[in-house]
């Protein structure tokens, strides 16, 4: 490509508003990530450890006034535990509600709070369904508000955040609501977002260096080369993409492979990572980079047979220049725009089958990704709670559209020829 | 037309034995006994699994009957399914082919049908009303419907589906799991009742989700068939906006909707696989996963190998079909 088409088709894509607008946010997702790779702002542990009662909804809402009392019982319920057993003053040191902790550990003030809680929970209890109560009457309902936000308060008072933490963190937890076991839904879907990005970049990387590298050979030497890489990639192919997947998948994640893997390179492995591999995503990597590189291989090959036979092509071999010249410096520029349309396309791909095989049980291992997240919300999605499958799919969404729109722009912009 | 298929088939007869092989090769990275018996089996009892199995033949580097390479690849070609599951003791993996085939096409082949269907019809009326306010629409839904993951369809749609529905109509119209073979119940009932019971729900999440995609590429199509000569020409002489449509233009088309529609069958088998796997319907997708967790190694080989060979079938009918749907394109 030479200088005057590389700028033309760049200020073609600086006009391009919708596809500037994805890059920034596809950029934006790429810091995050960046920002969780490279420190410890949020940890894998921060995701796992829970910071509230299950299934809170988000934006500071209130759950159903059934859901609140029990979740105010459950708090009460460890504290009573604590109360009822030998050492209540070391036990009450070690009550723990989500990322609350007592503010007093003196049992008889506790006691005295507990009974006066307790009368109001009996109060509680003479209403068969408080949220229909709520719903239908407004006198009584209004009352049994009112008793609800006494036990709260109350609640409100004894517990306080754990130190070294704070009240704005667990807002910020708290944002986006919890889970099915009070882990904070805001943080697994940014932490999600370290695991989209890993496996779509990697993929995409691996998947276009490999196919481009076979794919120019392929075009370019012809013969047995050819039919070599033809073969490759046909077999590859004609494999179901998913179940290629599941069986590679399958493959890699016991823990034969790590044991193999750390005997070749004598332990080495395991003093990077830290972990089994198969805890790690390199499973996954292994699997998508083994399935995608068909893509751009075979487009890459079309695209050298038709350059191979141009004019400056053949002007550049009968002016002596060796093959490898030819391939790096004539027949590589020319495939670039292919590269990066196709690394686009893959970036979406891997992103979304990654939730499909973590949905699977054959994907991410260890800690949470939106397939993960995904998986989870089933059964809450029919306990009429959105907020986990709402959190998972937006950023989903966001992350996917954007590239979807910035493939689009790219292939009008550099292969016009291009239809669909 | 017959040299030429004859041709394509040995052309793939190298295709499909690599991908025999690659699958037996990817299935021996962890040892298949060890990961069957689990962690507590004792060294004597993995090693005698082993002999039965035939694992401790020699895996490609022997006469063909000998090396175990060699005997599943003749096992496939002589369509031999008759060795034993491990998980499923006293059923040979054809058993088990045989009782999930069924399943899979009942919901595999009316996906594949109404989503080619109901996308052609919707993209000739996106493609005809071009730039206006129903095409644009049109255009962004596909978009957005393709960045939402299969599984956020799959779970609404059940939701809605099979308990929304319930509650709000009182009628029972779709089943949350399970499936009925059509032997356990008159032609007839299955038709009217059992399958659209099991496998309606499935089917139409399955259709939405591929609409997004193929709604997108069929426009594409239509758009640029719309601007070639012949349609001006249909049109200069009369023929109404129908005819131009589905006269003229569908007919050219035909040839990208058909490679289209080979394209989505891989993408239609995930379909299966997670619709299978959801509304536990036993079909093959679902048993390839549970063979794979359950580490039952024959079932898996066998089943990728089936799979990839419908796969390339399939490829094959389809330049079939562009024979004779376009006339101008000879088999040679």
């Amino acid at each position: 490509m030479t200088g005057e088409t590389h700028s033309r088709s760049l200020r073609k894509f600086l006009r391009h508003r919708p596809a500037l607008l994805s890059l920034s946010i596809i950029l934006l997702y790429g810091a995050t990530a960046g920002v969780l790779i490279f420190s410890s702002v949020i940890t894998m542990e921060h995701t796992l450890e829970p910071v509230a009662a299950f299934n809170l909804p988000g934006f500071g809402q209130q759950s159903t006034p059934e859901k609140r009392l029990r979740d105010v019982e459950l708090g009460f319920r460890s504290i009573q535990v604590a109360l009822s057993r030998k050492n209540p003053v070391e036990q009450l040191r070690n009550v723990k509600f989500g990322s609350l902790v007592l503010v007093s550990h003196d049992p008889e003030y506790l006691q005295s709070q507990m009974d006066q809680v307790d009368q109001v929970v009996d109060r509680l209890y003479h209403y068969e369904d408080l949220d229909q109560i709520v719903k239908d009457n407004v006198e009584e309902g209004s009352a049994v508000l009112k008793l609800l936000k006494e036990i709260e308060s109350v609640a409100g008072e004894l517990f306080t955040v754990a130190e070294g933490r704070t009240e704005v963190g667990r807002r910020f937890r708290l944002f986006l609501g919890t889970d099915k076991q009070g882990r904070s839904i805001l943080l697994r879907a940014i932490w999600s977002v370290r695991v989209a990005i890993l496996v779509g970049f990697v993929t995409g990387v691996v998947s276009v260096v490999i196919g481009t590298v076979l794919g120019l050979v392929a075009g370019y030497f012809g013969g047995w080369i050819d039919h070599g890489v033809n073969w490759l990639y046909s077999t590859f192919a004609s494999i179901p993409n998913i179940v290629l997947l599941i069986v590679l998948s399958f493959a890699f994640d016991g823990g034969e492979f790590d044991d193999l893997l750390n005997r070749w390179t004598g332990g080495l492995m395991r003093s990077i990572v830290g972990v089994p591999v198969q805890e790690t995503l390199i499973p996954v990597f292994i699997a998508f980079c083994a399935t995608y590189w068909i893509g751009p291989c075979r487009v890459i090959r079309g695209e050298v047979l038709k350059l191979r036979e141009l004019e400056y092509v053949q002007a550049a071999q009968v002016l002596g220049y060796g093959r490898v010249r030819i391939l790096l410096r004539h027949m590589l520029p020319n495939v670039a725009h292919l590269m990066l349309i196709n690394f686009s396309l893959l970036f979406i791909g891997a992103i979304k089958s990654e939730v499909i095989l973590s949905y699977l049980g054959l994907g991410v291992k260890r800690g949470p990704s939106w397939g993960i997240m995904i998986k989870q919300s089933g059964q809450e999605v029919i306990n009429g709670f959105y907020w986990q499958i709402g959190a998972a799919t937006l950023f989903m969404l966001v992350l996917v559209l954007a590239f979807n729109i910035l493939s689009d722009a790219l292939q009008d912009i550099l292969d016009p020829r291009h239809v669909g | 037309m017959w040299a030429y298929l004859l041709r394509r088939l040995l052309y793939n007869i190298p295709v499909f034995i690599g991908i025999l092989l690659l699958v037996m090769v990817a299935l021996r990275v962890r040892d298949p006994v060890y990961a069957y018996l689990g962690k507590n089996a004792s060294a004597d009892t993995i090693e005698a699994k082993r002999q039965e199995f035939g694992l401790t033949r020699p895996f490609i580097f022997a006469a063909p009957t000998e090396s175990q390479f060699g005997s599943f690849v003749i096992q496939v070609f002589t369509l031999d399914f008759s060795e034993d599951s491990w998980d499923h003791p006293g059923e040979t993996v054809g058993d088990i082919l045989g009782r999930c085939i069924g399943p899979s096409l009942a919901l595999s082949i009316p996906a594949l049908v109404l989503t080619t269907v109901i996308s052609v019809i919707v993209s000739l009326v996106a493609a005809s009303f071009r730039g206006q306010w129903i095409d644009q629409t049109l255009v962004i839904a596909a978009v957005v419907g393709m960045s939402v993951s299969f599984l956020v369809y799959i779970i609404f749609g059940q939701y809605w589906g099979a308990y929304l529905l319930p509650e709000i109509t009182g009628y029972e119209l779709f089943a949350i799991n399970g499936y009925t073979h059509p032997s356990e119940t008159t032609w007839w009932e299955y038709i009217t009742y059992d399958w659209p019971h099991h496998c309606l729900l499935p089917v139409l999440i399955s259709v939405i989700v591929a609409m997004g995609y193929d709604t997108r590429f069929y426009r594409a199509v239509m758009v640029e068939e719309s601007g070639r000569d012949y349609i001006t020409t249909a049109r200069a002489k009369g023929a109404s906006q129908a005819q131009v449509m589905f006269g003229h233009m569908l007919k050219n088309a035909m040839i990208p909707i058909l490679t289209r529609v080979v394209i989505t069958i891989p993408f239609l088998i995930m379909g299966s696989f997670l619709l299978e796997t959801y509304f536990t319907i036993p079909g093959m997708g679902r048993q390839l996963i549970l063979a794979v967790e359950h580490a039952d190694f024959p079932v898996v080989q066998a089943f990728t190998a089936v799979l990839a060979a419908i796969y390339i079938l399939a490829n094959l009918l389809t330049d079939v079909l562009y024979a004779i749907v376009d006339p101008r394109v000879r088999l040679s």
